[in-house]
Parts: C-alpha cells; sequence; structure tokens
C-alpha cells in the first residue's frame, strides 16, 4: 500500500491470507449517529430499508456498549444508570460479537466515530484491521479538502482503497 | 539546523485557507478568491526562491531557472522531483508532476459518472463544480512557481491542468 513520503501507516495492515469476498458489510457513524458510509458486498438477506437499518445498528451499539459497561465486574467507578449517554473510551470497550452465521467487530475512535464490520464467523480477532481502516479514513477522507465534516462520505480513493483492503482480511 | 513542520498541519491550513477564499471572503467571485490565492502564493514563492537560491550563482539562461525549478525547488517543497518537463523553445514550459503532492488525498464523489445526459449545459454539472473546487487548489502552487520565476528574473504567467489525474501540469508562458 503505497501511502505518500514512503512513511508506514502505523499500525502496519495485518498480512492478507484468504482470498475472495470475507467482508459483508461495513457501517460508519460519527457521533451524532449519522450514517457516513454503508457498504455492502456480500448481504444475501436484506430485512429493513436503509435508513431503519442504520438506526437500529446504531442504537444496537449504544445499547451494548451501555451494558456492557454497567456489567463490568473490574470497575470500580461509580457508573450512572443503565442508558446514560457514555463519553468514548469511558466504561470497558466492546469489541465485537458472534453468531452462527456472522461476525461483528466495532471499533470507536476518540472522536466518536465508530466502525463496524460485519464478516463471516470464523474470522479472527480484527481490531488491528479496524485501526487501519481508521487510518484510511483519517488520510482519505478527512484530509480531502472537498470532504465537509458531518456529511456522508463520497470519495472514491477511499471507497478503492477500502474495497481492496477488506477483500484481503482472513 | 533545519526547521520542520508537521505535513498534516501544512495540508490542513491550505486546505482551509482555500475554502476560507472561496466560501467566505470571496463567497461568490470565485475569479477574485483564485487571484487572491495566486498572490498569496507568489509572495511565497518569492520568498522561498530566495532561500533555496542561497550558494548558487546566478542562472545563465530561462531554461536553467526552469530546470532548478523543476529539481532542487520541487525537492524542498515536496520531497521529489517534476517527473517531465516540456518546452516548445519559444517561452513555453510544461511542468508535469505525476503524482502531485497536495492533490493526492483528493477525490470526488464516485456516483457522478451515473449523471443523466440530459442537463441543461448552461448549468453547472456536478463534475464541473468538482472540477473547478479542485482547480482552486492549484492556484497556491501557480503563484508559487510565479513568485519564485519572477524573483529569479523571469516575468511569467503559470497555469495549471488537471485533465488527467493524479498528474498535474504546470504551464509556464515567458513574457517576451
Amino acid at each position: 500500500m503505497q501511502f505518500f513520503g514512503g512513511s508506514e501507516i502505523s499500525p502496519s495492515p495485518p498480512a492478507p491470507t484468504a482470498s475472495g469476498n470475507n467482508g459483508h458489510m461495513m457501517y460508519v457513524f460519527n457521533r451524532n449517529g449519522v450514517c457516513l458510509l454503508y457498504r455492502e458486498w456480500n448481504r444475501p438477506l436484506r430485512t429493513l430499508d436503509a435508513q431503519q437499518d442504520h438506526k437500529l445498528m446504531f442504537g444496537l451499539l449504544f445499547s451494548l456498549k451501555s451494558l456492557t459497561a454497567k456489567m463490568d465486574p473490574t470497575s470500580v467507578v461509580e457508573k450512572g444508570n443503565l442508558g446514560m449517554p457514555q463519553l468514548p473510551g469511558q466504561g470497558c470497550s466492546f469489541h465485537s460479537f458472534r453468531t452462527n452465521t456472522y461476525k461483528l467487530s466495532f471499533m470507536e475512535s476518540p472522536s466518536g466515530i465508530k466502525i463496524i464490520l460485519v464478516t463471516h464467523p470464523r474470522t479472527g480477532d480484527l481490531r488491528e484491521s479496524l485501526k487501519y481502516i481508521y487510518n484510511l479514513y483519517v488520510e482519505y477522507v478527512v484530509k480531502n479538502p472537498l470532504y465537509t465534516p458531518g456529511s456522508p462520505i463520497r470519495c472514491e480513493l477511499f471507497n478503492t482503497t477500502l474495497d481492496q483492503y477488506v477483500r484481503g482480511i482472513a | 539546523m533545519v526547521r520542520e513542520v508537521s505535513e498534516s498541519c501544512v495540508d490542513s491550513l491550505l486546505t482551509e485557507m482555500v475554502a476560507c477564499y472561496c466560501n467566505r471572503f470571496y463567497a461568490n467571485k470565485p475569479e477574485l478568491a483564485a487571484r487572491r490565492i495566486e498572490a498569496i502564493g507568489y509572495q511565497v514563492g518569492h520568498q522561498l526562491s530566495e532561500r533555496y537560491t542561497m550558494e548558487r550563482p546566478r542562472f545563465t539562461d530561462h531554461l536553467e531557472a526552469i530546470k532548478f525549478i523543476c529539481k532542487d525547488f520541487w525537492s524542498e517543497l515536496f520531497k521529489k522531483q517534476i517527473d517531465n518537463l516540456k518546452t516548445n523553445h519559444r517561452g513555453t514550459f510544461v511542468l508535469q508532476d505525476n503524482k502531485f503532492r497536495w492533490l493526492a488525498r483528493m477525490s470526488v464523489d464516485p456516483s457522478i459518472d451515473n449523471a443523466s445526459s440530459v442537463e441543461d449545459n448552461s448549468a453547472p454539472t456536478p463534475e464541473n463544480k468538482a472540477a473547478q473546487a479542485m482547480s482552486m487548489h492549484l492556484y497556491f502552487p501557480c503563484g508559487i512557481i510565479r513568485g519564485a520565476l519572477s524573483n529569479l528574473g523571469i516575468p511569467c504567467a503559470v497555469s495549471a491542468d488537471i485533465s488527467n489525474l493524479p498528474a498535474c501540469s504546470f504551464v509556464v508562458r515567458i513574457k517576451a
């Protein structure tokens, strides 16, 4: 992956081990719940229309974060009631859940950008991959002079690099 | 000792400068915004050329000065040289950079390709607007080149051409 100045994007991406489409879909939300990006590579069953789908996904993650923070047996910090909005990084951070048909991996940046990647159930830990995708977001979206923060992402460079990268994730 | 600054910092500053001039100071007058941005580039180029030619002897002719811009000046600014230099030997030079650093992260809406072809020709199509937004960012480097050359005693006019991205060409026309 050639980035400017030959500098390594850190962290460096995990080496691609499998070929073909392992990623099913991806969502990117900002801290206000606006769905900045929804990409779909392999989704045979679609149950809701797009708006409902995005709201459901955002609500699900919000609840999961709340729940995992509240149920944390090791934390000594006094937590608010269930459902109280948390700052990114507060509480323990949940990073994935797995069902018999898919695995959902999640990452939240300190600025509130949430990246969700749905893959097949035998995928390993995708935390490094999600960090790399966040780096792609910074390079090709945030630094794109033609992009207004808070609006849906419509950057061709980002889409192509992302597709290429996800294709190589195990 | 060489002083350094973060590249992201400079990129963000340039982006904000262009956005500021286009959307706030000269909101509906893109030509005026372009001229202001180019004038800023002129000042910057003027001063940079002073600094980067400190140890060198005078340039013998126009071609030597243009070659200085292509090699040393461009390396100081962008860590690479101009990839291709063409001339018609009558005062026009074309400097081509195959991957211009300040355009490297710019990309447009991919859904533009599906735009209907029955658009009214007088209305700006999304493609034209994107091209115009991109060309706004090129007035600054054009000004830099013009400022650097005029400090070396070569008055000229510089324009940019982005017909095949990510390569970017700067056309320098020396005033007789």
